[in-house]
């Protein structure tokens, strides 16, 4: 297990998000209070608009609460400054977005580190540590290709590597399967759930995806902006 | 500085060259505005040094050693002495002084009345030493008629053609100069025109006459004084060098005075500062022109990559780290496009260096400008100081124009860059 603590790896207490939108006030997440323990594997679920990805957003420092508080490893966000923010993000939590999102113009182990470059952990290390990683999730001798050059479920699993490979308190991951079809996205999982199961990573989904639903040890769903369940399952094997 | 900030460059050249059109677009209209810069400045530099050539060689020299009162009075009786004349002779033959001197040219000027056979008109009349003034003065090679004053001349003058076309003088023609002499009385000198010349300049040839110096001498009757030390040098860019060391050494002195070219002749420096200044004024155009440019590339690099933007700032970069990736790139983009454009601007001032470039299409051949004729073929001048500046400047273009974009990026929503689609 990396995470030694017993502290939540992120939690929030009434937490409110409030967008202005044509000068109208929408309220993407009312009050929402929940904790997600380490080495967690929660699925935050609900119909579009519900305010899934606002709370992940929330939960990684990357929007501002307009209420309430959040907390990664017992630091609570919203006292923070930029700086602060960044270096939390960089640190300890690592992301996993829809379209991939990896930067056109690094190669595949150069996205997959740059978390590390930007930590400051030496060249080999760094390769070290992505060539290991680039093994365990199936996309060894990729590591010199541009993203341009990988199909969306090798980009993805790049994508994956680069927000583990720090060994962040947790990695959000906004509907990283919608892309991918069954196939690839069951594979992806397989790599999710393995390196949660051996790292101890804690992950914490937005998604619409019953399959990825399935694999959760926890599921929250959200209508609304608010929790309308919240419940522990025995996650279905790949 | 951190591995982390390493990397930022990397990134910065990458993305410089992911948007290869666009990069060379913009770096072929700057690389060509640098190049019309650098050469431009080159001419200008060019044309300045020939117009303080032709300045200082037509009046008083690069430095100009007198009685104090003498520029301002133009009289004879603020004259130098024979002893200090020589004292400031001693003072050019300084060893750091004397091997950076081309010419020094002694010379008695007074304005006088020359009288021919229809008429009289005020003239200044300079005695000069013909061998020292062939080199040291144009107006030995501008004859029209004639010949220029030679050593044995005595009651000889070398005449403006407008001069002669208006007092009906040919070669052999008799003048009588008058003046008033070192005693106070007007004197009168008879002599005759071995030459004629034509400058271009009006005020010179309607009104200059040379005759030998010691005929000058014995006619105002100043024994051995004179009333100016022209001294030529071997560049004009060493002028307040060597006037400060010159003052050093006569500046116990109090009845010599020595004047850079500048203060001899304030119209000519003023000339070249207002020259100067619409030169500067076009270049602040060209930067300006330059700066947009690099706004422009750099502020839609930063708005189409929107979301990559929030992708980095969600991994973890900081704002000044985001803001210095795209200062970077604004600088890559700056200095390959300067370098560039400053390579094919001194390439250009190399080639037009020989033979100069010719201007005769666009200007008369006697063109004058603040008291000096242009010449028509400008030579371009190469300065590693106009490099220097022209890079330094250009990089300080690239930052400054850069960092509104930079500032751009690290004002992204990050959750909402994740939304944005390119």
């Amino acid at each position: 297990m990396m995470t030694t603590t017993t502290a939540p790896a992120v939690r929030s207490d009434e937490v409110w998000k409030i967008f202005e939108h044509d000068g109208l006030a929408v309220e993407a997440v009312r009050g929402i209070t929940m904790s997600i323990d380490p080495g967690d594997f929660v699925v935050i679920a609900g119909p579009s608009g519900c305010g899934k990805t606002t709370l992940l957003n929330l939960f990684g420092g990357l929007t501002r609460p307009s209420r309430g508080k959040v907390w990664i490893d017992e630091r609570e966000l919203t006292g923070l400054s930029e700086r602060e923010l960044s270096k939390i993000r960089l640190e300890r939590v690592g992301f996993v977005f829809q379209a991939y999102n990896l930067l056109p113009v690094l190669t595949a182990l150069e996205n997959a580190e740059f978390s590390l470059l930007l930590q400051g952990v030496s060249a080999n290390e760094r390769r070290r540590r992505v060539t290991e990683l680039f093994a365990a999730i199936g996309i060894a001798g990729l590591e010199d290709r541009f993203p341009a050059k990988l199909s969306g479920g090798q980009q993805q699993r790049v994508a994956v590597a680069r927000a583990v490979v720090g060994k962040p308190a947790l990695v959000l991951a906004d509907e990283p399967t919608a892309n991918l079809d069954r196939a690839t996205s069951d594979a992806l999982l397989d790599v999710m759930v393995q390196l949660n199961q051996e790292m101890g990573t804690t992950f914490v989904f937005a998604t619409h995806d019953m399959h990825l639903m399935e694999r959760a040890k926890r599921v929250v769903r959200l209508v609304d902006g608010q929790i309308e369940l919240d419940e522990r399952r025995a996650p279905a094997s790949g | 500085m951190t591995a982390s900030w390493r990397a930022l460059p990397r990134l910065a050249l990458r993305n410089v060259r992911r948007q290869a059109r666009r990069s060379l677009l913009t770096g072929a209209a700057m690389a060509l505005g640098v190049a019309l810069l650098a050469f431009s400045r080159a001419l200008g530099d060019g044309a300045h040094e020939d117009w303080i050539e032709a300045g200082v060689r037509m009046g008083s020299g690069h430095i100009a050693i007198q009685s104090p009162g003498y520029h301002a009075s133009k009289n004879l009786d603020d004259r130098l002495s024979f002893e200090a004349l020589a004292y400031a002779n001693r003072a050019l033959e300084r060893s750091d002084v004397a091997e950076r001197v081309v010419a020094v040219a002694t010379r008695l000027e007074v304005q006088a009345l020359a009288q021919g056979p229809t008429a009289a008109i005020p003239v200044m009349v300079t005695g000069v030493d013909p061998d020292v003034e062939r080199e040291f003065s144009r107006l030995g090679r501008q004859v029209e008629d004639g010949r220029y004053l030679e050593r044995g001349d005595r009651l000889h003058a070398y005449v403006g053609a407008r001069l002669a076309e208006r007092l009906e003088l040919r070669v052999g023609s008799r003048l009588v100069l008058t003046a008033q002499g070192a005693d106070g009385d007007i004197a009168g000198q008879f002599v005759r025109v071995a030459g004629i010349f034509r400058s271009g300049l009006p005020e010179a040839d309607a009104g200059i006459v040379q005759i030998p110096l010691w005929t000058a001498r014995e006619w105002l009757g100043v024994g051995e004084s004179a009333t100016t030390l022209a001294v030529l040098l071997e560049s004009g860019w060493i002028v307040s060098e060597m006037v400060n060391t010159v003052r050093e050494t006569i500046g116990t002195r109090d009845d010599l005075r020595a004047l850079s070219w500048q203060e001899a002749m304030p119209e000519l420096e003023a000339g070249i500062k207002v020259d100067d200044w619409g030169d500067y004024v076009f270049h602040v155009v060209l930067f300006g022109i330059i700066a947009l440019a690099i706004v422009n590339t750099v502020l839609m690099s930063v708005l189409y990559r929107t979301r990559e933007f929030g992708v980095l700032r969600a991994l973890g970069l900081t704002q000044v780290q985001t803001a210095s990736v795209v200062v970077t790139e604004g600088v890559i983009l700056t200095a390959v496009s300067g370098l560039l454009g400053l390579a094919v601007g001194v390439a250009f001032t190399w080639i037009f260096f020989r033979n100069g470039l010719d201007f005769s299409a666009f200007m008369e051949s006697d063109f004058t400008f603040s008291g000096v004729v242009l010449d028509t073929v400008i030579i371009p001048v190469f300065r590693w100081r106009m490099v220097a500046m022209s890079l330094g400047t250009i990089a300080v273009i690239g930052v400054f124009a850069s960092l509104y974009p930079a500032y751009r990026a690290t004002q992204i929503d990050i959750a909402e860059a994740m939304k944005f689609e390119a």
